[in-house]
């Protein structure tokens, strides 16, 4: 599988916010309620087109429990995207975004890209969060946002995509510098369809001299 | 008791002078002289020693008696130790096995220093490492003499005592000039065989590799005797290299035919080594880590031959050639049995019930796991809910009491109105994240399926109980993932409750806020694959990777979501034996990682890419063969390995009081 760039993105949020539900949504196109809760990250991937250019992205599931946060920090490195993820019918899932927002900020790269999804929109009857403090919340910080829900679909799809579109934009604006290594520590990969670049290593076997290297 | 017929070795030289007992000449007993000098030159003993034994494994019927020799040739000074012959508690310890120990001829200029191990309790013994930084198996003193054995040394060749450890004697030390000139002087040897320094510090190169063939040989009596003379003149030494005591002690000396020799053992000693003498080599066990604890504080091995290197001297050491490696198996634990039925599970019985022989049944567990209709009785000893000298009524007993408590705690919980539950907001979060919690867990499994399954309650109903049983703790994601398989066997609500808190007692710090608990484990896990496959470790150094976050959920549940469930019952099982070692589980991860370590290094992983290959493994992962590594590998790692270990590490629980002092029945001082 070819692609033009590989885009990293990770999905954060409270746990039960419906994160690995929208990923599995995204990658497989389907609701599916009973599966486990994620322990340390779970790990999906789905080929989009942007711009004409086959784009892969590499989606990071974190698990949400607060007592795992200094494991999933760790995860942060190099991510190209963010889906900060709250649930709409648990109060205390929006008014955790600050302290996930403050994680992102320190340990991801400061060009991340970082969408906010209002998940669980079918449950409209039980909202507990507003659209609009939604919208206030994304804009005094700098976030796009969107409703969303694993289980219709709605708006993941957008949500997945739009992301990537403005990480692309972003590169066509120049704002990473794509054309070496460099790259990678935004969580963008040039892949073979892309700009030519050292792509791969894997068989650069380097000569062994020995210990130069103590 | 021991000097038999040798003579059927006679063409061995060693031999031929080890028969010669009491003898104070031999004449060329030093193979390695005979390729260095063409003048036959006569040989002095000047010391000597029976009863002194290796202990390949850890049962008392597979320990190795010999004796033990000082050499004086010429200018330099040789050690032999030569096993007896026919004499041996075990007759299946196979003349070949107990060659493999042979210690033929080693010069004193290959001897980078000796380490002394006076205990308390129990027997005195040596550890003499090489230049080449393996190390002999440790040398049991059972008539004592350790004293008068490096008297004897010191009188024909330079020791210094170290200036960090006043138990370990440098041999060879030449970083004092003076020393240097003296040593110039007594091992002209030595000096000849020098070569410069500077080529072979980087630890994975060909010249070590070369040292660790020439050192294998030297103890293989299967090699042929002049090539291998020939390599050992080559030997390079390196008067600057670093003193690092490394040890590998009981198997650092495995070669391919070693190891096919160690599985032999391995497979023999499952016929016997049960019963008595079993309990009290454990004890022993226990004592030496305990030992082994403060030796290895000042004295921790900075670098060790990996374990994998010298499967075939022939192989390049990894990083260059990772891919090599993924063709050698690693299996050479026992293989695995049937699991433990119902007619001998009886046989462990006595007759109101108690179970006679603990460690036998433990040990019965390790190797075979446990038949499913047997494991809801069985599990409740493995956990600690049954006490194993208890008998049928004292259980039935126990049980009626605990299902009581069980109900007061769970009570405390069910008592919540909703109006009081409105002002207790820490029960509220509790409850709402077990019940998100409880739906997703196992929930595929026919046992937790569907709507408004039973189960699913009971699952909520234990872990709310828990965390009011330990408020402290309360509850964290991953206890629901520890506790499916314990209801799923137990059935019983309060017993699946408290064998849940029996396994919580060991595996609670996992669940710890700060982490701690976590992060002792995989601080542990890296010191082990430092002593255990040092170019892995490198490389996770070089790759950001030394926080073992790749293998988190590994050790969080216990392999839960890396096995399929019947796996993972049969893996705990024998992870809650505790035989070999508490923490076997960190052996687990690093016989995985080393199946997979050609894969990391050769694709060169990093951590991010890392990670995703570990998640993937869940579900490829062949439960049986990695159970057997893990084995050998804790076996291999031995006292070195749990002094890496720090105390109070997960799943650690106090020592049990007896045990400490069981071996002294043993001894024969
Ligand atoms: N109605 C509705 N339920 C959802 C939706 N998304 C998720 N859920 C439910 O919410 C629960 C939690 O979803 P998960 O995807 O497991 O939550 P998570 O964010 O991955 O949680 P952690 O893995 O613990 O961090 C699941 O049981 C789903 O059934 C949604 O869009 N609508
Ligand atoms: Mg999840």
């Amino acid at each position: 599988m070819s692609y033009a760039y590989l885009f990293k993105y990770i999905i954060i949020g409270d746990t039960g916010v419906g994160k690995s539900c929208l990923l599995l949504q995204f990658t497989d196109k389907r609701f599916q309620p009973v599966h486990d809760l994620t322990i340390g990250v779970e790990f999906g991937a789905r080929m989009i087109t942007i711009d004409n250019k086959p784009i892969k992205l590499q989606i990071w599931d974190t698990a949400g429990q607060e007592s795992f946060r200094s494991i999933t920090r760790s995860y942060y490195r190099g991510a190209a995207g963010a889906l900060l993820v709250y649930d709409i019918t648990r109060r205390e899932t929006f008014n955790h975004l600050a302290s996930w927002l403050e994680d992102a900020r320190q340990h991801a790269n400061a060009n991340m890209t970082i969408m906010l999804i209002g998940n669980k929109c079918d449950l409209a009857h039980r909202r507990a969060v507003s659209t609009e403090e939604g919208e206030q919340f994304a804009k005094e910080h700098g976030l796009i946002f969107m409703e969303a829900s694993a289980k219709t679909a709605q708006n993941v799809e957008e949500a997945f995509i739009n992301t990537a579109g403005t990480i692309y934009k972003k590169i066509q604006d120049g704002v990473f510098d794509v054309s070496n290594e460099a790259s990678q520590s935004y969580g963008i990969k040039v892949g073979y369809g892309g700009i030519p670049g050292p792509s791969g290593g894997r068989d650069g076997s380097t000569s062994q001299g020995g210990g130069c290297c103590n | 008791m021991h000097e038999t017929d040798i003579h059927d070795l006679s063409d061995d030289a060693d031999y031929a002078a080890a028969s010669k007992q009491g003898s104070s000449s031999v004449t060329r007993s030093d193979s390695s002289k005979r390729s260095s000098s063409s003048e036959p030159e006569d040989a002095q003993i000047v010391y000597l020693k029976d009863n002194v034994s290796i202990h390949p494994t850890q049962y008392a019927t597979e320990r190795i008696g010999g004796r033990l020799k000082l050499i004086k040739q010429g200018s330099s000074l040789v050690m032999t130790w030569i096993p007896y012959k026919g004499q041996s508690s075990n007759p299946r310890l196979s003349e070949k096995d107990k060659n493999l120990y042979t210690i033929r001829a080693v010069p004193f200029s290959d001897i980078q220093s000796i380490r002394r191990h006076i205990p308390t309790i129990g027997w005195q013994y040596v550890i003499v490492v090489l230049s080449s930084g393996l190390a002999f198996p440790p040398l049991y003193f059972y008539s004592g003499g350790v004293r008068e054995f490096l008297a004897t040394i010191k009188q024909h060749v330079v020791i210094v005592r170290s200036s960090e450890d006043a138990n370990v004697f440098l041999v060879n030390n030449f970083q004092d000039p003076l020393q240097r000139t003296l040593s110039s002087l007594e091992l002209p040897r030595s000096l000849a065989n020098g070569t410069p320094s500077s080529s072979f510090r980087g630890s994975p190169s060909p010249s070590d590799n070369n040292n660790q063939e020439t050192q294998l040989d030297t103890v293989n009596t299967s090699g042929s005797g002049q090539q291998n003379n020939n390599r050992q003149r080559q030997k390079t030494q390196d008067p600057a290299r670093d003193l690092s005591i490394q040890v590998l002690e009981k198997f650092s000396l495995v070669t391919r035919f070693a190891r096919e020799t160690t599985s032999q053992l391995f497979r023999d000693s499952l016929v016997d080594g049960q019963g008595q003498s079993q309990s009290q080599s454990q004890g022993q066990g226990q004592n030496e880590r305990r030992r082994n604890n403060w030796a290895s504080k000042d004295h921790k091995p900075l670098e060790m031959a990996p374990i994998d290197a010298p499967i075939a001297p022939k192989d390049v050491p990894v990083p260059s050639d990772p891919l090599e490696f993924d063709k050698l198996s690693l299996v050479w634990g026992k293989p695995r049995q049937h699991p433990l039925g119902v007619e001998e599970w009886s046989n462990f019985l006595d007759y109101e019930g108690r179970i006679m022989d603990p460690d036998a049944l433990k040990k019965r567990i390790f190797y075979g796991g446990v038949e499913h209709n047997l494991r809801k009785e069985v599990w409740a000893f493995l956990l600690g809910y049954y006490s194993y000298d208890s008998t049928y009524a004292e259980r039935e007993y126990v049980v009626s009491v605990k299902t009581s408590e069980y109900m007061t705690i769970k009570n405390q919980w069910q008592s919540i109105s909703p109006e009081q539950a409105k002002r207790f907001t820490k029960f509220r979060e509790r409850k709402g994240l077990i019940e998100k919690d409880v739906v997703r867990t196992d929930r595929s499994l026919s046992f937790y399926e569907g709507d408004d399954n039973p189960n699913v309650r009971l699952l909520h109903d234990i872990l709310l109980t828990y965390s009011f049983y330990n408020f402290d703790l309360g509850y964290c994601q991953g206890m629901s993932d520890l506790l499916s398989p314990i209801l799923f066997i137990m059935k019983d609500e309060s017993e699946a409750f408290w064998c849940f808190v029996s396994l919580m007692e060991r595996l609670g710090p996992n669940f710890n806020r700060d982490q701690n608990g976590m992060h002792s484990q995989l601080f542990a896990l890296s010191k082990l694959v430092e002593l255990l496959d040092s170019p892995l470790h490198n490389y996770f150094k070089q790759n950001d990777c030394l926080n073992y976050f790749f293998c988190f959920r590994w050790i969080l549940i216990q392999f839960k979501r890396e096995f399929e469930y019947d796996k993972t019952l049969r893996l705990w099982e024998v992870l809650w034996t505790h035989y070999l070692s508490e923490h076997l589980h960190l052996y687990v991860c690093i016989a995985i990682l080393k199946r997979q370590r050609g894969k990391i290094m050769g694709e060169e992983m990093d951590f991010d890419t890392l990670l995703k290959f570990i998640n993937e493994l869940s579900g490829q992962i062949e439960l049986d063969p990695i159970l057997r590594d893990a084995e050998a590998l804790c076996v291999c790692a031995g006292e070195n390995g749990a002094g890496l270990i720090p105390p109070g590490t997960p799943p650690a629980l106090p020592i049990p009081e007896a045990s400490m002092y069981q071996q002294q029945d043993d001894e024969v001082l």
